[in-house]
Parts: structure tokens; C-alpha cells; sequence
């Protein structure tokens, strides 16, 4: 360590030496636009070094600089110039204003990008250099406080488990809100939620989000439905998250190695007791190797990324291990053939606990009062937990694998100069084995069978397979008139999945082994959902002056997932954007000086969810009862079944001030959900299952705003921090004439649709105080709404020198939660905290469920990050960074739980997930993190 | 002449690839249900078979939800920690209950595959039997049986009108002599008596009971439960798996016949006897007891001991069980506990294995029958003998002349029901709801040796004899 140490002060020393005796003078002078406007804000730095300042509002700058040393200018927006210092010390320069700079190309997943000011609708994009500095391991992690309108809700801090993602309100009751996941024009499996097969664990279900390669990534897209998903159709209505990796870059090779080490803890900040993090928290370390290479000629690009990861959690059970690599390439073929290819893989290796809905879960048991109040427990009895709580978590054997293959094929060919033809072709496979081995050990120890008992071991274990292909071949054409251009886009795409489970069901079993071969009684299941849909879009986006925008486009969408009834859907979109800060007059009147940007957009469009496949047949089933053969009634089947529709309007203004040192967004959007798919309850005389429809409303509405600003800009200093506002209305606005229905939760606590709620919202029991002093129980009351209705997020970013510190944080509120482990201890009498005496033991908890209610209001900082840069002052290194990172260092919420919970909630496969019950699983825990790394 | 022959074969190629012959290659669009279709199970040979058994396979779905539900609404279980019906226990019967809703629903699920059976399934297949119809029509009426039973009105069909319980005893017992007709089993005549005798019917019970008896004095119509596949049996894991949240506990008075379900194999769950001979030996008794023919009733009570003692007996480890699981120790759990008086009503579970009667068993003894010196006492022995023979069988909350409601979705949907109509009333006879709280309540105190419950519900039961709700032959 020490001669590490001194190894470092010396290099630092001669660095200093050599700066010391540079011949400096100083230079100064004014950075102006082409048109003479000055920049303020414009970098100027010495070429080779790290010593660099900014221009002040009237754009001018002082740096001190010896003669033969090159400066270099650089605005957003403007070509970068490069002036040598020679005898002069004023320099003016005038920079150019750089076209392709300018307009940030937006990848809309058809066509070829578009760019940013041409579009009427807001994408978040997050860079690769944000999701770079994360310790991230998901997507939703990086998701999370990054993207300004997103709600991420991790539900767990089990390992692959997964979050509940939302943009713009529940639009659907027949399907998690999760976006559809795009990788280089690949759909991926984005299944967020237990399996139809899945394990049983009592909660805290696994995602396939969790093993999306995160290295590599240059940019992600977070599209968040309405219009700007009117073109990918089919199941787009939940919003598209895009992303795109690298292919390399012409140059001179980069290659560098990270090492990441960090340790993992248990939060208490959640717990009613600490007792329990006594007995089940241990905290881990993490371990992630990262590698990458990246370069290319002119005809040849190339990228490799790769990592190694393994932690072992932050208790007694969880471990996971992660292998991936990506690689990613471009080639010229030819003149107009260009061809670009990705590759990833992900190899993904963890094992759970036990959670929430079952006695097996120790921490549910803990938390959820079945031994008592924990605190009151002599000192021999809780060592006896102890005990008997070690000896359960060495026999817990609950674990998955998951092998993913995603490969993406991109050709562009340019038919003329100004029309493109662009055919992707790609296919993303992900193979699961969840298996849980119940032994009778585990059995015993848990108390579930008698000691003694050796023929009782339960084997489970599901195996899934996703296979996705998708192809899209499209031509885009641009023209260029005087005062008029036009992009034209027209183009075909279809998706295949197909979705096929395997279950196999082992008892009877002794200890000893995990293969089915040794149970005696052995049961199997299958499940398989397959689904094509295809479809013929176009756009038609027509530049007017330059400065407006018109976009008409339209999807033509057909999904085997239909009845037979029904035809293909048409999907149009139309979209206005006025760039008024580019008028010439604009530029040229003072109104530049105060805002610098001014665009304002408007656009409508329809995009679709369908429902599961083959939910449209009628079926019988035949069961396997006691070795016979038995035909039951199955789905009642729709064949007037068709995908549910969201209509969205939205209208915004982004304001650039200052320069665009503060730039301000603001939408409104509002989106109804016609003939959406509701699975009401039949009508119990029926004796039919309930069959998914076509006949609900749901209205989502709600505002929108961003706020990012550079606060300092100054030759050492830089501070920048963005915030996010996002407020959104849900209603159900019709239920089509049916009884309300349950969506989640519990039989007389639970998440309904109904009609002038909240979709999801909580319903039950409450107990009100009345003039006499009793309480009167109303049936039926709205607890409240799961979905928080005010969101955002917020980041902050400052960087002094070569030293950088960031934080990201997330908010929410006005929403709803059950605590269902404090409902669970007042059932069991041992917590009756707030609960007035009247009721406590007089009458059943589910008779005023509003006292185990809570605001799910919570204020958490994600992420506290800082690094320091070397530059390459370690030579051979051109750069070596050196970061620490605290994930999930502080949080302030309402109540004493964690609101982002929920252990039993999104059981179902692809399910809604209302989020609505806080229970029986640990939060995300506290992550210290430290990297190191070298890029040569 | 080379460039003709590529165009001539990548024409070839083109042509080809749209034909048939390439489509399993360029048809992304096929996909295909692996599900069963109608066609695959109508019309088929065997078909009619398979149905039944998928029948009896509703027939122990239907139990699983009607059992918690009767079970804890009586006072035979208490619910200490349980995520199964949380308001039963206390007779709070809503027309919001989803597990109310659920039973309406098996109930009516048994009906329409039976009807699907009989009208559809069974026509359909060659190999189509007067056994199997006889089947068919027995659960078609067993569903109306359970009408009746646990609820003051039902629709028979898909939104229909409601029929009320004692319509619904008439359509079962309709159902339950065309399948006497077809094919005579003792528990079709039993089934029928059962439903003759909640409708005070005495005379067309006891000729059915008899019936029953000629065909077997013994016989036993069990549903089963598959602990493989599934359905398993959901009381099994209230009363003594311990692997959910669930603990049922017993009155002490009824601990030495708990659990009547155990472990069985890892294939199959300890299976209900739903239809049984000792049914027909009370329903003759009590007929004799009200009738004034106490001598009779005497040797009825006798033919019922000697079943009993024919019966399995389980010998079963039972230590995890605890009296009561979250609070052990809190319930009496030892042989020398007497309870109300009497001795040998409660088991040590801790220890050695214990013997517990699977299909019944009694407390009952000769001494007792022969010691009957009028008719309230020999009702509330038999009323005793009555809840014991049946615990666990959901019998109990029907002999204490508690109704179930139509629930909610039935309501919103269903034309001919709105809230406030009499089905969607819960019907509990005055004098049980007002000793709804003491139902299950018990005086002891650990280690005391000594346990009362706050009533004995028999008395209460047999002191309102003469009220329709209860003892139909009064």
C-alpha cells in the first residue's frame, strides 16, 4: 500500500514540475457564432492536457498558454476549431455552426433515424457515459432516476428480480406496464414477471430484464408510447425502451480493463425489527471484472465488451454470478452496402429465497410476526431463532440459470443519394431453469414435516424457452426542395415469439440429489404461447422552412393473437413541431439573448397491446386426476377478440434560456386505452372461467416537466443538475357493465378495476369514528391508488479538474400501499401500533384495512458517485479512472416500510402489477463500490 | 447463353419458393393452439368416460371450497392464523366474499359439466353407458343438493332465476331417482334421503335411507384429491400441513377426531367421504327418536357403533401439529385435559403416533345409548353424535341452519337477483347469532387439566328444535 502511495505522489510531482516550467503568457479573446452572436459557455482548452475554461456571457475567455500549443474551441452545436498559440495573445474565433451536431439523431426503430428537431414527440435518451458510471448490473437499475419520466420500482433486492416499470400511467389491466425491449432493432424477451410455470418462492418474482447484457451500450431510447410508438405497433402502447450498442469507432484501438469490488448490506431503514437483519443479513462482496476493446479503420469497425461478475448478496442465501460479452461491429461492403452486426450473450447464475405468501419465508416470518414480537423475546429464545433460522438458510435451494443469445443484422443500402433501403434481421433466444429442491432436511427444519420423515423431498423445476425473430425491411427517402424537405419511410416488420415452459414436479424424494430420476412420484407440465404479428407502416415527415415539421404516418397491424372475428388494425399518427428558435429573425432578434430555444409539438397517434396468445379459443383441458384421464372445461373463449387500443394527444414547449444553459420541457399527454382487455369475473352460475374482453376504458392524463441546467460553467468548476415533475390521472372510465374485478392482492384486501377508480386501485373494509364513539365499517372503500400520481427524478453533476461526483435520486407520491407485514402482525395481536382499541381483537384486521394503509411516498438517492481521473499521467495508460459509488445510500418515505416492495406482486405471467402491497421480502440493499480503470 | 441459364434458374428459385412447397421455410405467420379444441373431446370414443372423471374431479373442487367455508363458519374449527376466509369464523357473511363467491361458482361449475355430460359429451360417444348416465345425473343433483344445502336461493342455469333451497333439494332429489332409475347405488338413495330429511321429509328420508342401507350397509362415496396433480385437499393443509398459512384448531371436544385428514402419499391426499352409510343410521334414528320410538332410535344409535368401529382408523405422526401452532401450549394438548366433564376427548400429540378415525368416529358409547331416558336427550346425543361422525365434512354448519348468500358478481350481473333480495341475505337462526362470538370459545388454562367451552351449541340446538331452521324432523 505505502510504496503504492509514494509511487503515486511522485508521478503527481512530476507532473507538477513539468507544468511549472512550461513557458506560459496569457491569451485572450471573444468565441462568437458564424453570425457574430458571442457564446458564453464555449470550451476552450489546451490541446494534450486537462487545462481548459469556458467563455462568460459576452464570450470571453482568459487561459494561460505557451507559444506552439494548440487551443481548442468547442460548442455544442458548432464545429470544434483548433488555433496554434503563436506571437498574438488575443485570439478571436468565430465557430461554425455544425448541421449534424445539431440534430441529434433520434433512432424511431423504423427507417433510418430521424432526427431529433424533425419529431414531435419526446424521447429520453441516456447516454453511454451515464450508464457507464453505474455500478449497474440491470437495465432497470440503469433505468432508474436516468430516465426523467419513467417510474422504476424495484420490488425486490433478490438477485433477477423484477421492477415494475411505468411511464405514463397503468394504460392496461391485461399486461404488466413493461415497455417493449428493442436491442439493435431486435425485439428481446421482456418478460417481468413470474413465469406461467414459474417456482412458486412466495413472491419476489424474476425478470428477463435482468439479464439484458448492460456492457457495451451506447445509447439508450425511452419511448414512452402515444405517437411516438404508433409505428412499432402490436404491444407497443406501454412505450419502447431502444437500445443501442457499439459497433467501434475509426481510429486508433481503446482497450480497457475495470475491476469493480463492493460490498453489499442489508438495509434496517425498513425493518420492524432489527432482530431481523440479525438473523438473516450478511453482507457481501462484489466482484466484477469489465473488459473492452474498441477501434476500426474506415471500412471497419469494431467493439468487444465483456464482464465477469459475482457477488454474494446481502444475506445468508442469495449469490449470483454474471458472464456476458458483446460484440459489435460495422462494415463498408461496398460504395452504398454498409452492414452492421451485434452480438451479445448473457450467462446468468443465482439463487433465491424463499419470500413473502409462504411460511417457508423466514423473513416474512420475522417481519410478519409469527414468532411474536421479536423485541420481546428473552435473549435465549431469540438465540433459539437463531438457531433454528441457520440451520433453514444452508438447506434453501432455490436457483436459476439463464443462457441468452441476442444477434442483431443491419443492412443499409443506398439505392441513390437520397434514397435508403434498410433490412434488419435478428433473433434473441433465453433459456431458464428455475428448480427449487425441497428437502426433508429443509422440510424439518422449517417444522413443515415430522423429524424423523426421509421419503418426503420435493423437487420442482421449469424450464423456459423465448425465442424472438424479428425483420423489418424499409426505405427511407429524403428530399431536399428550396423551402421544403421531405422524409419519406415505408416499410414492413414482423415479430415471432413463441414462448414454450416446461415443468417438471418431483415428491416423494429422499436428500441428496437434484434429479427428478430419484422421486418417486413425478409430474409434468407444458405451457406454450406463440404469437406472429406483421405489419406496413409509413411516415411521411415534411420540413417546412426548415423550421416546421409535419409527420403523418400509420401502421397497418395484424396478430395471430385475434379471434377470428375480427380484421387488422389500422394505426395513424399525425405530429406537428414548430422549431421557432431557428427562424432567421429569431436568431437575429434579441429574443435569441433571453431564449435561445423555443420548439413547440403537438401530435396524436394510436398504438396497441394484444392479449395473450390464443386467450381467443375456446378450450377444454384434460387433467391427469389420480392417474386417470379427466376432461374439464377450459376457456370459454372470444373470437370477437382484438387487441386493446391507446389513443394518445400530446402537446409540449421546450425553452432553452441563457444559451441553453437551462433548458425547460413540458407536456401534457392524454391517452385512452379503448377497447381495453378486462378479464371480469363470469358470472359465478356460469360455471365458466372468466374470459378476457374487449370492454373496458381507461384514461390516462397528466403533465410532464424537465428542468436541466448548467449552474457553473467556469474554467475548474462545472455544475450541471436536471429535475424531473411527471403527474398522472388514471381513471377507469368504463368497465363495459361488469361487476368489478380483482387484479392483485389478497380476497378481501385487494387490487380492483372498477369502474370511476384508478385502475388497481385498493379496496377494502375501512373503520371510521363516528359522534358516538363507535366505528362504522364501510365495505368496499377506496384505500387509494397504488400508482403514485407525482414522480420524477432528479440528478446533480459536478466535476472540478479531472475530479467528477455525481448524484441520482427519485421520487414519488400520492399514492398507496398495504403494509402487509404489519397487517400480518396485527392479525397475530403482536402489533397493534396506530390502531385504536376499539378495534384491535375486537373485530377482524380485514374490517379496517384503512389502518394498515399507507402513503407510498418515498424521496430515495439512487446513486452517490465520485471519480477521479488521471488522464495519462499513469503512463502506459492513456486514462485511468479511479470511481467510488454508494447505491441506495439515504431514502425518506411516509411510513416505516419500504413502498417499493411488493413480494407478492406480479405473480402472473405478464400480468398487471398494481405494486400495492409492501411484504415479505428485503429491499435493495446498500451497495459500496469501488472501480479502477485503465484504458490504454 | 450462361446468363440465360442463371436467369432461367433463379426464376426456377423465385417461383419455387412461393409455391407450398417452401412455405414451412417463409410462413411466419402459423401458429397453433396446442390446447384441446371442442372437437377433440366431443365425439370422441371414451369420450364420456373421461368426462366423469373429470367430474369427479369438480366434485373435489367443490368440496375444497364448501369445507373451510363450513368447517370454520360451525363450531367445530377455529381459524388462528389463516389466509383462507377471513369472516366465516364469525358467521360475517358478505355478499363481497370472493370464497363465497368461489363455492357458488364450483357449484355451479359441477352442474354444467355434469349438463355437458348429459347433453353433449355423452350422446356423442359410441361407447356411451347407462352407468355413466346415472353418474351424470347424480351430480347434476348433487349440485343442487349443495344448493340447498349451504345456500337460501341459487340460479339453476347461467344467470338464472333464483331457486331457493328447498326447490333445489326437489330438483336434486329429481336428478337422484333418474339416476336410481338407470343404475340404483346406495349414495344415490343417501344423497336423496339427505335431501328429503333438510326437507322434513321424514318419511321419504327414511324410505331412502333404507333403500340405501339394503343396497350396503357400509358404503362410502369418497371424492379423492391427487397430491400430485392436483386438486389437493385443501383441508388436509388446514388441518394439518403446515406449510401455509393455515391452522385450523378444533373444539376440544372434537380433538380426539382431528386431523380426519393426514398424510397419505406423495400420489394421493387423504380423500372426504362426502356420502356415507352412518348417515342413514342417524337419519333412521333421529326419525325414531322424533317419532317417540326411543328403543328403536336406541338400537339405530347401535347399528352407527358397530359401522363405527368398522372404520379405519389412521395411526399418524402428528407432531408438528401443536395446540396451537403459533402459540403452543395455549390449547389443551394432553390426554388427562377433561373436557365439559369428559375424559379422553384430547390427544398428546407430542409423543408417540395417535390413532384418528379417517372416515368416522365417535365418543359415543353403549352406556350412553342405553342410558337415554328422553327425547331432547337422546337429540342432543345424537346431534353430538351427528357432529362428531361428520367433523370435517361440512355437515355442522348445515345442521345449524346457517345459509351462504349470492355474492356480488351474480348480483351485478344476473337480472333476476338485485342486493337486499332474500338470497342475498345471510340466514343464520336468531339463536346462533346471538352466541356467534362464543362459537368457538373455550375456558383453559394451560396445564389446569381442565377445559369447558363457553356452550355446548347441541343444547342450544336441540332447545330450538321446534324452529324450521334446524332439526328438519321437529
Amino acid at each position: 500500500m505505502r510504496s503504492k502511495f509514494t509511487w503515486l505522489l511522485s508521478l503527481l510531482m512530476v507532473i507538477a514540475f513539468q507544468f511549472s516550467y512550461a513557458q506560459e503568457k496569457t491569451i485572450t479573446g471573444t468565441v462568437t457564432d458564424q453570425d457574430g452572436l458571442p457564446l458564453p459557455g464555449a470550451s476552450v482548452r489546451i490541446k494534450g492536457t486537462s487545462t481548459g475554461t469556458q467563455t462568460d456571457f459576452d464570450g470571453n475567455y482568459t487561459i494561460n498558454a505557451s507559444t506552439g500549443e494548440v487551443l481548442v474551441f468547442s460548442f455544442v452545436g458548432q464545429k470544434t476549431e483548433e488555433k496554434t498559440v503563436g506571437a498574438a495573445s488575443v485570439i478571436n474565433i468565430a465557430l461554425e455552426q455544425d448541421a449534424q451536431a445539431l440534430e441529434e439523431v433520434i433512432v424511431t426503430g423504423q427507417g433510418s433515424g430521424i432526427q431529433k428537431k424533425r419529431l414531435s414527440t419526446t424521447v429520453d435518451v441516456i447516454d453511454a457515459e451515464q450508464i457507464d458510471r453505474l455500478p449497474a448490473t440491470q437495465i432497470d437499475q440503469i433505468l432508474q432516476s436516468n430516465a426523467p419520466s419513467a417510474q422504476i420500482r424495484l420490488s425486490s433486492g433478490q438477485p433477477g428480480t423484477a421492477a415494475i416499470i411505468r411511464t405514463r400511467g397503468p394504460i392496461s389491466a391485461a399486461s404488466s406496464s413493461t415497455p417493449v425491449v428493442i436491442v439493435d432493432g431486435i425485439r428481446v424477451d421482456n418478460l417481468n414477471s413470474n413465469p406461467e410455470l414459474g417456482l412458486d418462492t412466495g413472491g419476489a418474482s424474476v425478470s428477463a430484464l435482468a439479464d439484458i447484457p448492460v456492457e457495451s451500450i451506447e445509447k439508450i431510447e425511452y419511448i414512452k408510447g402515444g405517437a411516438a410508438t404508433t409505428l412499432y405497433g402490436a404491444d407497443a402502447a406501454n412505450g419502447v425502451i431502444q437500445i443501442i450498442t457499439k459497433k467501434g469507432k475509426e481510429g486508433k484501438a481503446t482497450v480497457f480493463y475495470e475491476g469493480r469490488v463492493g460490498v453489499i448490506k442489508g438495509t434496517k431503514d425498513y425493518l420492524e425489527y432489527d432482530r431481523t437483519a440479525e438473523a438473516l443479513f450478511d453482507p457481501g462482496v462484489s466482484i466484477e471484472h469489465r473488459f473492452g476493446i474498441n477501434g476500426g479503420s474506415e471500412k471497419f469497425t469494431y467493439n468487444f465488451g465483456g464482464s465477469l461478475y459475482e457477488d454474494d448478496s446481502f444475506n445468508d442465501v442469495n449469490e449470483q454470478v454474471r458472464r456476458s460479452f458483446t460484440f459489435g461491429f460495422g462494415a463498408e461492403v461496398s460504395d452504398k452496402l454498409r452492414y452492421q452486426g451485434s452480438f451479445s450473450y448473457t450467462g446468468f447464475e443465482n439463487t433465491l429465497d424463499f419470500n413473502a405468501n409462504t411460511s417457508f419465508s423466514r423473513f416474512s416470518n420475522f417481519e410478519g410476526g409469527v414468532f411474536g414480537d421479536l423485541n420481546e423475546l428473552s435473549d435465549a429464545e431469540w438465540q433459539a431463532e437463531i438457531e433454528r433460522s441457520d440451520a433453514i438458510a444452508p438447506l434453501v435451494d432455490i436457483n436459476r440459470k439463464i443462457n441468452r443469445f441476442t444477434a442483431s443484422n443491419k443492412f443499409t443500402y443506398d439505392i441513390t443519394g437520397n434514397l435508403q433501403a434498410n433490412a434488419t434481421l435478428g433473433v434473441d433466444y433465453r433459456e431458464s431453469k428455475d428448480e427449487e429442491v425441497d428437502s426433508n432436511a429443509l422440510q424439518i427444519a422449517l417444522g413443515s414435516i415430522p423429524e424423523g420423515t426421509t421419503d418426503q423431498a420435493f423437487l420442482s423445476r421449469v424450464l423456459r424457452s423465448s425465442f424472438t425473430t424479428t425483420a423489418d425491411l424499409n426505405f427511407t427517402h429524403s428530399y431536399d426542395m428550396e423551402n421544403f424537405s421531405f422524409v419519406s419511410i415505408l416499410g414492413g416488420q414482423f415479430f415471432r415469439s413463441s414462448d414454450f415452459q416446461n415443468r417438471l414436479d418431483g415428491s416423494g424424494g429422499v436428500d441428496g440429489t437434484s434429479s427428478i430420476n430419484n422421486f418417486s412420484i413425478r409430474t409434468a407440465s407444458d405451457f406454450l404461447l406463440e404469437n406472429a404479428n406483421y405489419g406496413l407502416y409509413f411516415l411521411e415527415n415534411i420540413g417546412i422552412y426548415n423550421v416546421a415539421y409535419l409527420e403523418l404516418g400509420g401502421r397497418l397491424d395484424k396478430n395471430t393473437s385475434a379471434g377470428e372475428n375480427t380484421s387488422a388494425i389500422f394505426l395513424p399518427k399525425i405530429g406537428v413541431t414548430y422549431n421557432i428558435s431557428d427562424h432567421e429573425f429569431y436568431r437575429e432578434s434579441g429574443l435569441y439573448n433571453a431564449v435561445s430555444t423555443l420548439k413547440l409539438r403537438a401530435n396524436y397517434g394510436e398504438a396497441t397491446n394484444f392479449a395473450q396468445p390464443f386467450s381467443q379459443d375456446k378450450t377444454f383441458a384434460l387433467e391427469s386426476f389420480l392417474e386417470q384421464p379427466a376432461f374439464r372445461f377450459d376457456q370459454p373463449g372470444n373470437p370477437d377478440l382484438v387487441s386493446e387500443l391507446v389513443k394518445t394527444y400530446e402537446f409540449g414547449v421546450d425553452l432553452g434560456f441563457l444559451y441553453n444553459r437551462l433548458n425547460f420541457g413540458v407536456t401534457y399527454y392524454n391517452a385512452t386505452t379503448e377497447d381495453a382487455l378486462f378479464t371480469p369475473g363470469a358470472p359465478p352460475s356460469s360455471g365458466q372461467l372468466n374470459q378476457i374482453q374487449n370492454i373496458g376504458e381507461i384514461e390516462n392524463k397528466g403533465w410532464e416537466f424537465e428542468l436541466n441546467a448548467k449552474i457553473l460553467q467556469g474554467q475548474n468548476h462545472n455544475l450541471s443538475m436536471g429535475v424531473s415533475y411527471n403527474t398522472n390521472e388514471n381513471l377507469v372510465t368504463s368497465t363495459g357493465g361488469s361487476a368489478p374485478f380483482n387484479v392483485g392482492g389478497f380476497t378481501v384486501i385487494g387490487s380492483w378495476v372498477e369502474e370511476g377508480e384508478s385502475l388497481g386501485y385498493l379496496r377494502g373494509t375501512i373503520a371510521e369514528l363516528q359522534d358516538d364513539g363507535t366505528y362504522a365499517f364501510t365495505p368496499n372503500a377506496s384505500l387509494g391508488k397504488t400508482f403514485a400520481p407525482y414522480f420524477g427524478s432528479l440528478n446533480l453533476n459536478y466535476s472540478y479538474k479531472n475530479f467528477s461526483l455525481f448524484v441520482t435520486g427519485d421520487y414519488q407520491y400520492g399514492g398507496s400501499i398495504v403494509d402487509l407485514s404489519f397487517l400480518l402482525r396485527v392479525l397475530r395481536g403482536v402489533d397493534s401500533e396506530g390502531i385504536p382499541d376499539e378495534l384491535f381483537g375486537q373485530t377482524s384486521p380485514f374490517n379496517y384495512t384503512n389502518f394498515v394503509t399507507f402513503d407510498n411516498d418515498f424521496f430515495k438517492i439512487r446513486n452517490i458517485g465520485a471519480s477521479y481521473r488521471f488522464g495519462d499521467a499513469l503512463k502506459p495508460f492513456n486514462d485511468v479512472i479511479l470511481s467510488f459509488n454508494v447505491t441506495n445510500p439515504f431514502n425518506w418515505t411516509a411510513g416505516d416500510f419500504d413502498p417499493e416492495i411488493t413480494g407478492s406482486g406480479i405473480g402472473t405471467q405478464n400480468g398487471f402489477s398494481s405494486g400495492g402491497f409492501a411484504y415479505g421480502t428485503e429491499s435493495a440493499p446498500r451497495i459500496f463500490l469501488t472501480s479502477l480503470k485503465f484504458q490504454f | 447463353m450462361k446468363k440465360f441459364i442463371y436467369i432461367n434458374i433463379l426464376a426456377a428459385l423465385i417461383v419455387s419458393s412461393c409455391t407450398d412447397n417452401f412455405d414451412g421455410a417463409v410462413d411466419f405467420t402459423d401458429v397453433e393452439n396446442p390446447n384441446l379444441s371442442e372437437q377433440s373431446v366431443v365425439g370422441q370414443p371414451n369420450s364420456s368416460e373421461i368426462w366423469l372423471t373429470g367430474i369427479e374431479r369438480e366434485v373435489s373442487l367443490t368440496l375444497n371450497e364448501i369445507l373451510i367455508l363450513a368447517e370454520l363458519g360451525s363450531d367445530n374449527y377455529v381459524n388462528t392464523q389463516t389466509f383462507y376466509s377471513q369472516f366465516l369464523d364469525n358467521l360475517d357473511i358478505r355478499t363481497t366474499d370472493p370464497d363465497i363467491r368461489d363455492t357458488q361458482f364450483r357449484i355451479a361449475r359441477l352442474r354444467e359439466a355434469a349438463l355437458f355430460g348429459l347433453e353433449t359429451v355423452g350422446p356423442a360417444d359410441v361407447n356411451y353407458n347407462t352407468e355413466t348416465e346415472a353418474e351424470y345425473h347424480f351430480f347434476e343433483g348433487l349440485s343442487y343438493l349443495f344448493s340447498g344445502m349451504y345456500f337460501s336461493g341459487l340460479p339453476q342455469e347461467e344467470l338464472g332465476p333464483i331457486i331457493s333451497s328447498d326447490d333445489n333439494y326437489l330438483s336434486a332429489i329429481e336428478s337422484f331417482n333418474q339416476a336410481i332409475s338407470l343404475n340404483a347405488k346406495p349414495e344415490y338413495h343417501l344423497a336423496k334421503a339427505r335431501a328429503n330429511y333438510y326437507l322434513g321429509d321424514k318419511v321419504n328420508a327414511v324410505a331412502s335411507a333404507n333403500s340405501a342401507l339394503a343396497l350396503s350397509n357400509d358404503f362410502i362415496r369418497f371424492a379423492n384429491f391427487d397430491a400430485a396433480n392436483g386438486p389437493t385437499n385443501t383441508m388436509e393443509s388446514a388441518l394439518y400441513g403446515r406449510a401455509t398459512f393455515d391452522d385450523f384448531q378444533p373444539l376440544p371436544t372434537l380433538d380426539f377426531l382431528d386431523p380426519k385428514y393426514s398424510f397419505l402419499s406423495a400420489s394421493e391426499d387423504a380423500p372426504v367421504a362426502y356420502l356415507k352409510a352412518e348417515e342413514a343410521h342417524l337419519i333412521l334414528a333421529e326419525a325414531d327418536i322424533t317419532d317417540g320410538n326411543l328403543s328403536s332410535a336406541q338400537m339405530k344409535m347401535e347399528d352407527l357403533l358397530n359401522l363405527v368401529s368398522t372404520r379405519e382408523v389412521r395411526n399418524i405422526d402428528d407432531n408438528i401439529e401443536q395446540r396451537s401452532q403459533i402459540d403452543p401450549g395455549s390449547r389443551p394438548d394432553s390426554t388427562n385435559v377433561v373436557v365439559n366433564g369428559r375424559s379422553g376427548l384430547v390427544l398428546y400429540r407430542l409423543g408417540d403416533r395417535i390413532d384418528v378415525p379417517s372416515v368416522s368416529g365417535t365418543s359415543l358409547t353403549q352406556s350412553e345409548i342405553g342410558g337415554i331416558g328422553n327425547e331432547d336427550e337422546a337429540l342432543r346425543l345424537l346431534y353430538r353424535t351427528r357432529q362428531e361422525i361428520f367433523i370435517s365434512e361440512g355437515i355442522r354448519f348445515v345442521d345449524m341452519g346457517v345459509k351462504l348468500v349470492v355474492t356480488e358478481n351474480e348480483i351485478l350481473q344476473n337480472p333476476n337477483v338485485s342486493e337486499g333480495d332474500p338470497s342475498t341475505v345471510p340466514v343464520i337462526p336468531s339463536f346462533i347469532s346471538s352466541i356467534v362470538g362464543d362459537l368457538d370459545k373455550i375456558n383453559y388454562e394451560p396445564g389446569s387439566g381442565t377445559a369447558t367451552t363457553e356452550i355446548d351449541l347441541n343444547e342450544i340446538l336441540v332447545a330450538n328444535k321446534s324452529s324450521d331452521a334446524v332439526l328438519p324432523f321437529n
